[in-house]
């Protein structure tokens, strides 16, 4: 297929596989198959069935290792690596978006392969990123139509289902609440109002969980060891040891103090991969590294713990011109219809890695109190897991969640409805809509919510596009800042 | 795991070199660098690249062949997505800014957070405690002469230039 080929042929060619190529016909199946979820994240994907109770958590990548020549290690595989040192990395994504399709390609078909997560009939529900650019989305259609032969497929971004997962969780679909989405590449704050994104309200920072890896490298390398070629270990390193301090300057402080005294150093053990395969915390930090020690490498860890993940709520601590995460919030926030605000401040929901940080969430709700006004309620909610909430959003249940009993009733009608002509309509519906609307292609159950999402997005849209900024600020936000 | 012991780069810069300043659009330039290795991927070689000449080029293991009930033919290569669909980053960026504009939504660049309004802190670049002083030359903060000696043997006009 070349570049001259109109959208519309294309769209037929697809359609005309997707019916021709199918020896039996989905109608004669008693039950419909189970979705395949696949949280396709720029460090790890999240995935499985829609019945299973929690994903697996894959590496998205391909990894090099010095000890192994003969092999790559593709995403789980690096399980089956004895050397982890000096890994190196083929990741898919540049700044979250995928460009390397030399690396998804191969990871996507090993994931997808008989003995991972094969994908038979099922209909996939696969995540993008916010704003994912449109030759990634083409190509990501033509991998799973064309190649793969997906029936359908619905592509939304994890705070969509993120969304999907807390309205369950809240027993009701028109609260509004507000993402933060902490990961690998990026952090995102994404207002949900009226049941969709508030597409003007939905902020970015340019920090992720890389960058932090990457500057903990950085000054390690430049204090104590060369360790600039050590992600994998720093990045252990990093997730044992980080946290969110509640008060910087107290905790400086503290971090100033000789070592005998100082209750934030700790001694870390760098894994030999002989002896120590994994990295940990020293039990009683030794105020002198002694003899004992030489069998080991030490890193020692002080104000590094907490100055990393401080990054996220301040990126000018290392030159980057950006808001941090509290004031994105409060951003994003007073960017939304005044009457949602108060209730988007109580409705914060908290995912991604770096969420993990012990006192991250504290340290947010502290920011936010001293941002918003003081009679505002601010709740944030932690799930458990933080990395699988949004997949856990994308389970047949959720997706399915309607909120009034006439959806409900449509739900069971239609569950054995065959799926020819629905995904044809897909194909289709996929081609004429705005992926950024929470619309897309995938099996018809999920489509009735999908077509209520384009509903109320217009609404929402309309009513409030009149507005210019002025109009919308009721406070002048800069007295809070 | 093998670790290399000394901090890197330290090679001593002269004296003379020492008081030289470096501009505004140097110390721009400067910071761009740094942005860049922190969104590296990996900081060595490819620990195969020996080997991309050479049959040994390791494979994957033959998962296309383990998907099951498909259809051969519609088989691809990776060569023909990566030609097909490559595009760098900037023009991603590009066309996703021409398509937002066409239909009056918000784009990829639109979303990026403001300039935050909170006082800039200032961390020494040695220790990470406080730095209230800043380097005369590169403007890199410090807190203390012992931090700005090893600065200055370090990293102060290392990546000026
Ligand atoms: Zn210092
Ligand atoms: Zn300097």
């Amino acid at each position: 297929m070349n570049d001259s080929e109109t959208r519309s042929t294309r769209l037929q060619k697809r359609r005309r596989s997707s019916v021709g190529t199918r020896e039996t016909p989905v109608k004669s199946q008693k039950t419909s198959p189970k979705a395949l979820i696949v949280d396709n994240g720029a460090y790890s994907i999240k995935i499985g069935y829609a019945e299973d109770s929690e994903p697996k958590v894959i590496p998205n990548c391909i990894m090099k290792a010095k000890s192994e020549r003969k092999r790559l290690f593709v995403g789980q595989q690096i399980e089956e690596c004895r050397d982890c040192s000096g890994l190196y990395y083929l990741l898919p994504c540049e700044r979250g978006y995928i460009t390397r399709w030399e690396v998804q390609k191969p990871v996507w078909d090993h994931v997808f392969s008989k003995n991972v997560f094969p994908i038979e009939d099922n209909p996939v529900i696969l995540t993008q990123p916010l704003f994912n650019f449109k030759s990634i989305q083409d190509c990501i259609d033509e991998i799973f139509f064309e190649e793969y032969e997906v029936s359908s497929l619905f592509r939304c971004s994890p705070s969509d289902l993120t969304y999907l997962n807390y309205a369950k969780h809240k027993q009701t679909k028109n609260d509004a609440c507000l993402v933060v989405d902490t990961g690998f590449s990026f952090t995102h704050v994404v207002p949900y109002v009226l049941g969709n994104k508030f597409l003007r309200g939905i902020r970015r920072i340019n920090v992720g969980g890389k960058l932090l890896t990457n500057h903990l490298k950085d000054i390690i390398s430049y204090r104590q060891y060369n360790v600039m070629e050590e992600t994998y270990v720093i990045n252990q390193v990093k997730e044992d040891t980080c946290y969110v301090s509640k008060d910087i300057k107290k905790d400086l402080v503290k971090a100033a103090e000789p070592y005998k005294l100082n209750s934030i150093v700790r001694n870390y053990v760098l894994p030999d991969f002989n002896l120590i395969r994994r990295g940990f915390i020293q039990e009683n930090v030794k105020t002198e590294l002694n003899d004992e020690d030489n069998n080991y490498q030490i890193l020692r860890l002080n104000n590094e713990r907490f100055i990393v993940p401080e990054i996220l709520f301040h990126p000018s601590d290392i030159g980057i011109k950006s808001m941090g995460i509290a004031e994105a919030i409060v951003d994003s926030i007073c960017s939304c219809p005044q009457d949602q605000r108060q209730l988007l401040a109580r409705n914060i929901i908290l995912n991604g890695g770096n969420c993990k940080f012990p006192g991250f969430k504290e340290r947010l709700y502290a920011d936010l109190r001293s941002l918003l006004p003081v009679d505002w309620p601010v709740k944030l909610y932690l799930p458990e897991d933080p990395i699988t909430y949004p997949w856990k959003g994308g389970g047949k249940q959720e997706l399915a969640l309607p909120i009034n009993e006439d959806d409900n009733k449509m739900e069971v009608e239609e569950e054995n409805d065959e799926m020819d002509e629905s995904s044809n309509n897909l194909s289709m519906a996929a081609e004429d809509v705005d992926s950024e609307k929470g619309v897309n292609k995938r099996g018809r159950r999920t489509k009735v919510i999908e077509e209520e999402n384009v509903q109320t997005q217009n609404t929402v849209e309309n009513e409030y596009n009149i507005f210019d900024d002025s109009e919308i600020f009721p406070f002048d936000v800069s007295s809070y800042l | 795991m093998p670790l290399k012991g000394a901090p890197r780069g330290s090679n001593r810069i002269k004296d003379n070199e020492k008081r030289r300043v470096i501009d505004d659009s140097q110390r721009k330039r400067r910071q761009r660098k740094f942005m860049e290795l922190l969104e590296s991927d990996n900081y060595h070689e490819d620990p195969h690249a020996d080997l991309v000449m050479s049959k040994k080029v390791p494979k994957f293991d033959n998962s296309l062949e383990q998907r099951t009930s498909r259809n051969k033919k519609k088989e691809r290569t990776v060569d023909y997505y990566q030609f097909k669909y490559r595009k760098n980053f900037q023009q991603l960026v590009e066309d996703n800014r021409a398509e937002a504009e066409l239909r009056n939504c918000p784009s990829y660049m639109d979303v990026q957070c403001k300039e935050s309004q909170l006082p800039q802190r200032r961390f020494c670049a040695v220790c990470g405690f406080l730095g209230p002083y800043s380097c005369l030359s590169c403007g890199t903060r410090y807190c203390s002469l012992k931090c700005m000696g090893t600065h200055m043997d370090t990293r102060c006009l290392k990546w000026a230039s």
